[in-house]
């Protein structure tokens, strides 16, 4: 298998046409009344939004732009709010700052200088805005998370990541700025660098000290079983920048899973209780 | 026995664990497909029970013939038609013991069953961890036509169809549940065991979506020279009905002589290999 950017090329009508099929039959086998979703103004969570407004109408999907005081960006409500006027999708904003206080006020060890977990706070506080939400509407999350941060475990356990379906997270995250232009994301926010907004001037590139066109490639080599070996010969990165990878993506399998219970009974859920997720 | 007999290719979505529902909707496509004359109708492969099912596969699997395949067997006799279906197989002798299986049922009861060979268990596939593989090639001679049963993944392995087809088949029935990322395989394969084996290929593929599997639907017929006869919509529920004139296969096979050409010595020579693997 020759690595080049061609691997990561997709048939993206097939692509559109099988996660808006994913999307609509979900929420019908469910019945919910739609979707809540965190819009951020970012691409994954814009390509979301749009996507899902695409599978079942706008008007059953609502984007919730939940920003605060340390990380707010007039650029990314109104990016947002692009995206929601050209889907058709409602919004709502829910401005989360009381609520952070009130945790900082709480919790008798917190400390404001140590930014991810303050940052991991506002990511859970988010959460429960969306499922409070989805609750009292009987609506359903549908979360962002794209394959490559996903993979490298770069999101907040049981915050970002919540949801009750992730429609994108089997691409990558060049795969999903193709999606997005694809399906009529302006190119401007398709290719706007991505950001957790934990905390301020937060760039995922950055923090994870790699571009994602060099990270997806080198994620879909050891997808495919390519050792680091190979996958450095490949695409011309030196190994262990791509050891780091593998070791950032093996580590965290744990934010990716159900905790881990001892064996002790028959069945034990997650992990050899096996049920299908739902009744239907 | 029948030279031509009209098909139906019932590619239904079916309703995960809900026996009662799903044995209605067979009802109502093999009701449709008596409306126009067919002879045989096939649904996809565990459409009893849709494919996902994980641990439920023990509440829900039934021995055969059993309550299920009596239920058919009562329509078949009513509509005068041939049906095949798949549904998890509780074996007789055991508590859970089980087989992905196609069940043959004609107008005077039950015909026969053939249980999958190969059962994937890599990728999303988990079968061998439930399912005890099948070990019977079966061919069933019935009054339209030598019919031969498979089921989905054994599809890739060659010596499938070739022994089915040893064993008589004019007509090879392969159910199956294939999610829409191994389609491509599938297009391929149904028109290479047709025309490596100079023989009708009907391929009834499930539709509809499982824990985010989505089943590509595309139910096809092939021709003993691998031409694509009919086929199903993708993706969506659809009833084909077609044809199959068993007077095609002379010519076929005269113009493709792979039975003729057959050399059984490789055969021992393969079995030899493939235990060294």
């Amino acid at each position: 298998m020759k690595l080049t950017t061609s691997v990561l090329e997709l048939d993206l009508s097939e692509v559109e046409k099988r996660i808006k099929r994913f999307i609509k039959e979900y929420v019908e086998n469910a019945g919910a009344a739609g979707i809540v979703l965190g819009l951020s103004g970012g691409i994954d969570s814009a390509t979301t939004a749009a996507i899902s407004s695409l599978a079942i109408g706008g008007k059953g999907v609502i984007g919730l732009m939940l920003p605060e005081e340390e990380t707010y960006s007039f650029k990314d409500i109104e990016d947002a709010k692009i995206v929601a006027k050209k889907f058709g999708l409602k919004t709502k904003i829910c401005d989360i700052t009381p609520v952070l206080e009130g945790f900082y006020k709480t919790i008798p060890i917190f400390d404001k200088a140590d930014k991810l977990c303050k940052g991991n706070i506002k990511a859970r506080t988010r959460m429960i805005c969306l499922y409070y939400y989805a609750n009292k509407l009987n609506k359903i999350v549908c979360g962002s998370s794209d394959k490559s941060e996903t993979m490298m475990g770069y999101f907040t356990k049981w915050g970002d990541v919540a949801a009750d379906i992730s429609p994108l997270m089997d691409l990558y995250k060049t795969q999903v700025r193709a999606l997005a232009k694809h399906i009529g994301i302006p190119t401007e926010l398709a290719e706007k660098p991505s950001t957790p907004a934990l905390w301020p001037n937060q760039f995922a590139e950055t923090e994870l000290g790699i571009k994602y066109e060099t990270l997806d490639l080198i994620l879909y080599g050891l997808e495919r079983f390519m050792t680091t070996e190979e996958i450095a010969q490949q695409i011309g990165v030196k190994k262990p920048l791509i050891e780091k990878v593998k070791d950032r993506w093996l580590s965290t399998e744990h934010k990716r899973r159900l905790p881990l219970a001892p064996k002790i009974e028959y069945r034990t859920v997650g992990t050899d209780f096996r049920l299908p997720r739902h009744k239907y | 026995m029948k030279k031509k007999i009209k098909l139906a290719l019932a590619q239904i979505s079916s309703k995960r664990e809900d026996k009662k529902e799903n044995l209605r909707k067979i009802e109502e496509f093999i009701i449709k497909a008596k409306e126009q004359g067919v002879d045989l109708v096939i649904f996809p492969e565990l459409s009893l029970t849709g494919y996902v099912l994980h641990d439920q596969v023990y509440e829900l699997a039934e021995v055969v013939p059993g309550p299920s395949t009596k239920r058919i067997e009562e329509l078949a006799k009513r509509t005068g038609m041939h049906i095949i279906f798949g549904m998890p197989e509780l074996s007789e002798k055991t508590e859970a013991t089980i087989f992905n299986t196609a069940v043959f049922i004609g107008p005077t009861g039950f015909i026969g069953k053939f249980r999958k060979m190969y059962l994937p268990t890599h990728s999303v596939f988990e079968e061998k961890r439930y399912f005890r593989p099948g070990y019977q090639i079966v061919a069933f001679n019935t009054a339209i036509g030598n019919i031969g049963l498979i089921i989905c993944y054994d599809l890739f392995f060659p010596e499938v169809c070739r022994l089915t087809r040893l064993k008589g088949a004019e007509l090879i029935v392969c159910i199956s549940a294939s999610p829409a990322i191994r389609k491509d395989y599938f297009e391929i394969l149904t028109a290479a065991r047709a025309l490596e084996n100079t023989v009708f290929l009907v391929y009834v593929n499930l539709s509809g979506v499982e824990e985010g599997l989505q089943f590509w639907g595309g139910s096809r017929l092939v021709s003993p020279t691998g031409d694509l006869m009919a086929k199903a919509k993708y993706d969506e529920e659809d009833l084909v009905i077609c044809e199959v004139d068993y007077s095609d296969m002379r010519p076929a096979e005269a113009f493709i002589p792979t039975l003729r050409d057959l050399r059984p010595e490789l055969f021992d020579e393969l079995k030899r290999q493939s235990e060294t693997l």
